[in-house]
């Protein structure tokens, strides 16, 4: 045991592996497809299946469904090689970091080998269906039930803020199965077919231009073994789910290519007949950009870290989270000062910077600090769990 | 990755908070000690040579133990933690790494060893009234050779401890306009040598940073550290062993307050409730642990990096003294606030904490220096 900031030596293989597959593979345009959640195209799909036939996908899954039975670390190296072009992030990435962990964790045998393997191959995608119009930031109030009829559970309600799911294949939903009993205590997990009888998905535009979705239940029936675990269990998996999820979604290393866009801007923009590179005060933007993303990265490492040697994170990840969101928005803001009033311009249009990537995460950054949890709840997370602050 | 310490830097730093918390005692002593001219005592620093501690970085044949920039590093987040006073720092590191890096072998032979035992005290002086900005190759004081040795004119400031250094590391200029990088010659200098002045200059922290006047001070030949003209090099060098080290006493010192503060927080009662829950300061207390947090892993990698050979390093101990420096700052205002008029006394902690932030924000470098090194290390 010693303080090592490096990979092993296979950590390192694997990374140059992956470095190379995607030098060659993931274009601008697949990437673009899953990071701005337009929904995955044919192209998108063809790449994950490529990634899974490369055999790179899955190291740290168990053998009997297809993985080599390595440590997370693997994924992480494949999360961040991702992310470091266009801030690309695995196809399907709902099933791949988030869902399929819990299904490892707490779903039957007959769930794990009908759902696992084909995770593994990254086939399959799931929608995340928590937030409901009155369950935000306070999720345990949400109002869909899922009511015990003999042989099915009966489903009835409204999610709101589903990015995926006009083009996931399962519904990862929550829903109340105890009326009675406090709400932390009465809600239960369950895969649905996306798109079957009784659902209907409608879209929901962002200002970046994303998707996202509300779905609506009419007496869906959902069988029996698409119960995930136990019955009303599900607002404690959620929450065990929690810091780890973190981990996989919030990567510091997508912001490398937007430092690496400011400085070829630097060096090839001229002002008054001198690149702004020479500027001190552009110098000491970028410079700090560098500084956040490399300072952020290490929060990320060491959280992962944790994970992967098995160690209980209290509020590590949720650390990461908060320090991300918040320095994408001051990035985006250093970055527009330094393209000043052509920062304003989109991505098409005539004298466009950067292909208006920037401009594109201006109008993203308004999200990170609220999805997944709002920084303020966060803060929270930490100063209760992470401190012992006493709870108000 | 591994982030955890040896079971060598555990033990360590348990010995270091065990010692620290006892030569260390409380607000009193240290508002003493800054009242004080030497700003330490005998004791302490016996204390500390008796626990192997001025011979941490330097290899066994100079009397030391060996070890690397890591260990340095964990020994300093103690030092930042328990707000140790004294020239511990610019001793071991600004002396003994520069002769470590630019030193004969006589020369380490003769100081090393005596450093390592605590019968030694050092220096480096760098800074001049010639430029109002930290810039190591701003070199205007003049070391001339005369007859068989050299003779040294001007005047330099902000050199910690030089009050109670036997010994002050010069960098003169020998060759050259004022801020070439070459011609720059280090130069070992007697405190109590004819012609050297030196008088403390008044600092927010209480600190004993000097201004050293060498007015026609004559040295002989061996007095030379490296080669002449050549000395930025090893100045570098130890800058940012420096920088990092202080990123590290940075480090524990935002531990410290953040400790301190959270505690009361827990305890202070008004409206009916303890403070600490309420969201308004739990929040303030959530910026503290991610200041801190962000400062912890960054330290430690740029020590990493040093202790590896990596020429990422450079880029890195930058990124670290930016960070830090700014945290540290923050995490001592909010420490304020939690604190409310309380830590506003002279005899509280709180005002220890953040004076200490300000002298680190501003020790080898500002964020703004760093960052136009981390600018230069990007290709700009």
């Amino acid at each position: 045991m010693a303080w090592d900031f490096g990979n092993t030596k296979e950590e390192e293989a694997y990374r140059q592996q992956v470095a190379a597959f995607l030098d060659k593979e993931l274009t601008e345009e697949i990437a673009r497809q899953n990071w701005e959640d337009l929904g995955l195209d044919k192209e998108g799909r063809a790449f994950g299946k490529k990634l899974y036939e490369s055999g790179l996908l899955g190291w740290s899954w168990p053998v009997e469904y297809g993985g080599k039975g390595l440590s997370p670390v693997y994924d992480f190296i494949l999360i961040d090689e991702l992310g470091k072009r266009w801030s690309a992030h695995v196809p399907n990435d709902v099933a791949y970091t988030m869902v399929g962990h819990t299904i490892l964790r707490r779903g039957s045998d007959a769930m794990k080998k009908e759902f696992i393997p084909r995770i593994v191959r990254g086939e399959i995608e799931f929608g995340l269906g928590y937030t409901e119009p009155e369950a935000g930031s306070d999720l345990a109030n949400m109002k869909m039930t899922a009511i015990d009829q003999g042989d099915y559970y009966l489903v009835n309600g409204q999610k709101t803020f589903n990015t995926e799911s006009h083009y996931a294949d399962y519904h990862w939903l929550a829903a109340k199965t105890d009326l009675k009993a406090s709400p932390y205590k009465g809600i239960s997990l369950f895969i649905v077919d996306q798109h079957g009888p009784g659902i209907t998905i409608r879209p929901m535009i962002t200002m970046s231009g994303e998707r996202t979705n509300e779905v609506f239940y009419d007496d869906v029936k959902v069988p029996k073994n698409r119960l995930v675990g136990e019955v009303n269990k599900g607002f404690y998996y959620m929450m065990e789910a929690l810091m780890s999820e973190r981990n996989y979604v919030f990567t510091p290393s997508r912001y490398y290519p937007y430092l690496n866009m400011l400085l070829d801007y630097a060096k090839q923009t001229t002002y008054l007949g001198k690149p702004l590179a020479e500027d001190p005060m552009v110098r000491q933007k970028i410079a700090q950009i560098a500084v956040e993303i490399e300072t952020t990265q290490l929060l990320s490492d060491h959280a992962r870290w944790m994970e992967w040697n098995h160690q209980t994170m209290t509020c590590e990840p949720e650390i990461t989270k908060v320090v991300v969101s918040e320095m994408e928005q001051r990035m985006v803001d250093n970055a527009m000062q330094l393209l000043d009033q052509y920062c304003q311009l989109e991505e098409g249009s005539k004298y466009v910077p950067l292909k208006g990537r920037i401009e594109w995460e201006f109008l993203h950054s308004f999200m990170t600090t609220i999805g997944a949890g709002t920084s303020e709840v966060g803060r929270g997370v930490i100063a209760t769990r992470g401190l012992g602050l006493p709870r108000g | 990755m591994d982030f955890t310490y040896t079971d060598d830097q555990k033990m360590l730093k348990e010995a270091a908070r065990r010692f620290l918390a006892g030569a260390c005692p409380n607000v009193e002593w240290y508002l003493e000690m800054e009242k004080d001219e030497k700003g330490f005592t005998p004791e302490l620093w016996k204390g500390m040579a008796e626990l192997g501690w001025m011979g941490i970085l330097f290899p066994e044949e100079y009397g030391g133990i060996g070890g690397g920039v890591l260990d340095m590093v964990t020994l300093m987040e103690e030092m930042g933690y328990a707000a140790l006073p004294g020239p511990y720092f610019s001793t071991v590191i600004l002396g003994g790494c520069t002769i470590l890096a630019a030193g004969s072998e006589a020369q380490k032979q003769e100081f090393l060893p005596k450093i390592a035992e605590g019968a030694l005290r050092m220096t480096l002086a760098l800074s001049e009234p010639a430029t109002t900005q930290f810039n190591p190759s701003l070199i205007t004081v003049k070391a001339k050779a005369e007859g068989d040795g050299w003779v040294i004119d001007g005047t330099k400031l902000f050199v910690p401890d030089a009050n109670v250094s036997d010994w002050v590391v010069v960098a003169a200029r020998t060759a050259g306009k004022d801020t070439d990088r070459d011609g720059i010659s280090l130069f070992l200098v007697e405190t109590g040598a004819p012609g050297v002045g030196i008088a403390l200059l008044k600092t927010v922290a209480g600190d004993k940073q000097c201004e050293v006047v060498f007015n026609n001070v004559k040295v002989p030949k061996g007095a030379l550290l490296g080669e002449a003209g050549k000395g930025l090099a090893a100045v570098e060098k130890t800058l940012q062993i420096a920088a990092v080290a202080k990123c590290a006493e940075m480090l524990g010192g935002s531990n410290k307050v953040m400790e301190l503060s959270v505690a009361y927080a827990k305890e202070r009662v008004q409206f009916g409730k303890p403070i600490g829950s309420f969201q308004a300061v739990q929040h303030l207390c959530a910026n503290m642990k991610m200041a801190t947090e962000q400062s912890i892993y960054i330290t430690y990698k740029a020590a990493w990096m040093i202790d590896q050979g990596m020429p990422e390093a450079r880029k890195f101990a930058a990124v670290a003294k930016t960070w830090v420096s700014e945290a540290y700052k923050k995490v001592a205002l909010i420490g304020h606030q939690i604190f409310g008029g309380t830590g506003y006394i002279v005899e509280h902690a709180m005002p220890i904490y953040s004076r200490r932030a300000k002298a680190g924000e501003y020790a080898f470098g500002s964020p703004n220096y760093q960052r136009e090194i981390v600018a230069q290390e990007l290709g700009l």
